[in-house]
């Protein structure tokens, strides 16, 4: 699942070297998504810290 | 009408877009070659900072083949921003002294402060690039990749996307990865060492 985001990101750039920008751009933004998603599975815990 | 001078043409944005996008691509392989020479597992927020700079690299590509343009400036800078999220996520968890660290550090700095302190170089380099209008110029409705240094850019960029998603699936299976990997998850057993 974690390998998502490679993936659409590659499948991007595969996109825009073919002439694809929009599919290109469309791949970019539903990896953005995936990566926001996979960082909030992962930022669980509150930070020991004071602000 | 632009009152600049053409500091930066169409060509020289490609010939700098180019060259960003080969130190972009060295970020990830020096990532890639510490994980495999020295072993050194990429934990998830680590494998998340890798997916923030192959983002910016997937902006530089635009740019390369498409002609610069702000929207793909902005796709970069983006990329950068959700990296550096994460990034400082991973630099707070270790902020305190004695609460440990991940992974090797390379000239003093822990792979996580350096990815911190490269999106932020990435951020600003975009919004310095984003200065000059005359970049901006329309290309030709058949504008390709500029001779083989920018194809070589872009093929080795796609390949190391391509790489870090293999390599993730060979640590992680199909699942959530170990918040401490020991090991990957679909590669056989290293025999213990006496």
């Amino acid at each position: 699942m974690m390998s998502l985001p490679f993936f659409g990101l590659f499948a991007g750039m595969a996109l825009a070297i073919a002439g694809w920008r929009g599919a290109a751009m469309l791949a970019w933004a539903l990896s953005m998504t995936v990566l926001a998603l996979l960082f909030r599975q992962h930022a669980t815990d509150a930070l020991n810290i004071v602000l | 009408m632009s009152t600049g001078t053409a500091l930066l043409d169409p060509a020289r944005s490609r010939l700098l877009n180019t060259f960003g996008l080969f130190a972009v691509a060295a970020v990830l392989l020096v990532a890639f070659l510490d994980q495999i020479l020295y072993r050194d597992l990429p934990c998830p927020l680590c494998i998340l900072q890798r997916v923030g700079f192959c983002g910016v690299g997937l902006g530089l590509v635009l740019n390369l083949r498409f002609g610069a343009r702000p929207s793909h400036y902005a796709v970069a800078i983006l990329s950068a921003m959700a990296g550096a999220l994460v990034s400082v996520r991973q630099v707070l968890l270790h902020i305190v002294p004695g609460t440990g660290s991940y992974g090797d550090a390379l000239l003093g700095l822990h792979f996580y402060s350096w990815a911190l302190l490269l999106y932020v170089a990435v951020i600003g380099g975009c919004a310095v690039l984003l200065l000059f209008d005359r970049q901006f110029a329309m290309p030709s409705p058949d504008a390709r990749p500029a001779g083989t240094l920018a194809m070589a850019a872009l093929v080795l960029m796609a390949a190391l996307t391509f790489g870090n998603g293999v390599s993730t699936v060979l640590e992680c299976g199909a699942g959530l990865c170990s918040d401490d990997p020991a090991g990957y998850e679909l590669l056989p057993a290293r025999p213990a060492t006496p």
